[in-house]
């Protein structure tokens, strides 16, 4: 088993040192009328490709744009989509950070790309290959809110944005994306929307060409829905250990027929994991697979201090060493 | 209702008392004055001597407007979970990360046993008490909420982390009870996080106030109440104060199926809006509240702290609210 190394998405837009404030300083002096829309621009630029370097400095075989360029997960992609106006913050999930919520007003369409550029400016700062990462139709639905919604209210905005993104899937694959990671974090918090999440899943995955596709679930217990899991219409599965102390278990005991993705290394706590536990744990996991095994965190980095999520970055390579017995 | 246990500490307050959540927007010349500090341009004593005439400029601004319970206004604070780890022992200071958009805090890491080494808010709520004759509150940041805006590389356990930190802040609690704070507030917002951790944070709270002897606020916002009520109202303080008006008031239809308890603060502007809202929005927003609310019970103050808005518009936020609130009264 060959064990690869993969960034899970987000990656800190800033940092202590003035040179990581860039963005910052940047949209700050916007606001005051002192910088343009331009300049702004030309820092998410400049901070996407600090992230990617550091992703590719600390060895990863896979690496994102670090989602530098979005506001939250929710309002980035939502606020591009017609039919939608973006209204007041609320909390992600069980963290500190907040997200601008949708208001769905009238059919959603998609009329321009949402991170197809992003990913083409990404792409061409690479020498990895990179993954598209899009939150999913059924975590963009759960946070929305549809003006004047009556019974079929969920079910409409799944599908409006469902057929949003699959758009984008598309134009993606055009573009030349090779993997797309859809973030469904409600898909733990509401184990009961797996049937929906096939219905979406298989819209998008019937975009996807020869592009692999894959689904993370985080900040919640995927242990009770794994089989369910192992049937949607993916190829891969990304996966938060930090919630659950039986999903180790259980993944031992089913194997897996998709790629795994495993998020073993804590995207929300500084503390650094004893690389040699972690090892054994993918060992025991992977005893018996034939699917490719990456190696990554249990979220997105942007919950990390920058010096922290490097140091983590570059834990993964160390675990790695570890599992194979001291070998480089 | 906690009016009596007010009037048993010497507090009488109007009906439809009007409070601050807690801070209030620096005023240029302490942004100026705390950025020099960074820098090591000025001195402690430069940078508090500029806190101490913001503190006071807030105090004389709430008597100005009519504020029933005043705040100092949090000049000499940063962040409200890193301003206590920076003087509490076991934190180390973190990097910044994102809470939205274009803002970022310091998340402090606990790499240590957490220990008080001394009062931390009494000289500043000594300092504001001094120059008013309205109660002040004193401010807390509780100890769920430490626990959760922190990183954790000590406590084996969230719920030990809790109670380590609560130990505590219960020490500081107890420090302005001696000074004299009959009114405390302890911020709690991290509370609707994790519905299945509220009885961590009961219990946190439990040992933050237990058998003291002072009037307690706690200062809950921006999460999934329908998760946490009516269990919340566990919680051993005398008064909630919540973001009512940032969530369209959906928080009333919870109040309808199981009564609200307790006092509560309700939050009637939002402080993430440039916006002044208009008195009358404020006073139908008040008015919902009321149909549902004994007025005895009803506090009234903005969402949350009016820290991000600029010092015009949080002054004119109170302003709206205190004249709503004392044209309500009758």
């Amino acid at each position: 088993m060959e064990l690869f190394l993969a960034h899970h998405s987000s990656y800190p837009r800033i940092g202590d040192s003035v040179d990581y404030q860039l963005l910052r300083r940047t949209i700050g002096a916007l606001d005051k009328g002192e910088k343009s829309e331009a300049d702004v621009r030309a820092a998410e630029d400049r901070m996407t490709e600090l992230a990617l370097a550091e992703q590719i400095e600390a060895g990863l075989d896979v690496v994102t744009d670090g989602q530098i360029r979005w506001y939250d997960s929710i309002s980035h992609l939502a606020g591009k989509l017609q039919g939608i106006r973006i209204n007041g913050l609320l909390r992600f999930f069980d963290t500190n950070t907040y997200f601008r919520q949708p208001v769905v007003h009238s059919a959603i369409e998609r009329r321009e790309p949402l991170v197809v550029d992003d990913f083409r400016f990404a792409a061409g700062k690479s020498s990895r290959r990179v993954k598209v990462v899009l939150t999913g139709p059924l975590t963009l639905a759960r946070h929305s809110i549809e003006e004047n919604a009556g019974a079929e209210g969920f079910g409409r905005l799944l599908e409006g944005y469902t057929e949003a993104l699959a758009g984008e899937v598309t134009a993606l694959v055009e573009a030349g994306a090779t993997l797309i990671q859809l973030d469904e974090p409600v898909l733990v918090r509401n184990p009961g929307d797996v049937v929906q999440a096939e219905e979406s899943l298989s819209a998008l995955a019937a975009r996807k060409g020869q592009a692999e596709l894959w689904l993370a679930l985080y900040f919640g217990n995927a242990a009770p829905i794994y089989d369910q899991l192992q049937k949607l219409p993916i190829n891969g599965l990304c996966l938060d250990f930090t919630y659950s102390p039986r999903l180790t278990e259980v993944v031992s005991a089913a194997g897996s027929a998709k790629t795994l993705a495993l998020g073993l290394v804590d995207g929300r706590n500084t503390k650094l994991e004893n690389a040699q536990f972690v090892a054994r744990a993918i060992e025991k996991m992977t005893r018996r697979l034939a699917t490719p095994v990456y190696l990554t965190s249990s979220c997105g980095f942007e919950y990390l201090p920058r010096d922290r999520a490097q140091l983590k970055l570059r834990h993964f390579a160390t675990i790695k060493k570890e599992l194979l017995g001291g070998r480089a | 209702m906690s009016r009596e246990k007010l009037h048993r500490l010497g507090i009488d307050l109007p009906l439809l008392p009007t409070t601050s959540v807690g801070s209030f927007p620096k005023p240029p010349y302490l942004l100026q004055a705390r950025s020099d500090f960074a820098k090591k341009k000025i001195s402690r004593d430069e940078l508090t001597a500029k806190e101490r005439e913001a503190t006071e400029f807030w105090i004389r601004k709430q008597e100005e407007l009519g504020v029933d319970v005043l705040v100092d206004g949090e000049m000499y604070r940063g962040d409200m979970v890193a301003y206590f780890a920076e003087c509490l022992r076991g934190f180390e200071g973190g990097g910044l990360v994102r809470s939205y958009g274009n803002r970022y805090y310091h998340k402090p890491i606990i790499t240590g046993e957490v220990r008080w080494l001394g009062p931390i808010t009494v000289d500043w709520w000594k300092y504001a008490q001094g120059l008013t004759s309205k109660p002040v509150k004193g401010m807390l940041t509780g100890p769920y909420t430490v626990m959760d805006w922190s990183f954790n590389e000590f406590y084996a356990s969230r719920r030990e982390t809790c109670l380590a930190v609560a130990r505590e802040i219960r020490r500081e609690v107890e420090a302005l009870v001696r000074a004299g704070a009959k009114i405390i507030q302890i911020d709690e917002p991290a509370t609707s996080v994790r519905p299945e951790e509220l009885p961590i944070a009961i219990e946190g709270l439990q040992v933050v106030t237990e058998g003291l002897p002072a009037y307690f606020i706690t200062h809950i916002c921006y999460g999934a109440f329908e998760h946490i009520y009516p269990r919340m109202l566990d919680m051993p303080v005398d008064n909630f104060d919540l973001e009512m008006s940032n969530s369209g008031l959906d928080m009333l239809a919870l109040f309808r199926k199981n009564a609200f308890t307790k006092d509560i603060s309700f939050g009637v502007v939002d402080v993430h809006s440039h916006v002044i809202e208009p008195a009358a929005v404020v006073e139908r927003n008040l008015r919902e509240g009321l149909k549902v609310l004994p007025k005895e019970s009803v506090w009234v103050d903005p969402d949350c702290g009016l820290k991000t808005r600029t010092v015009e518009e949080a002054v004119e936020k109170m302003r709206t609210l205190v004249n709503v609130a004392k044209a309500l009264r009758n």
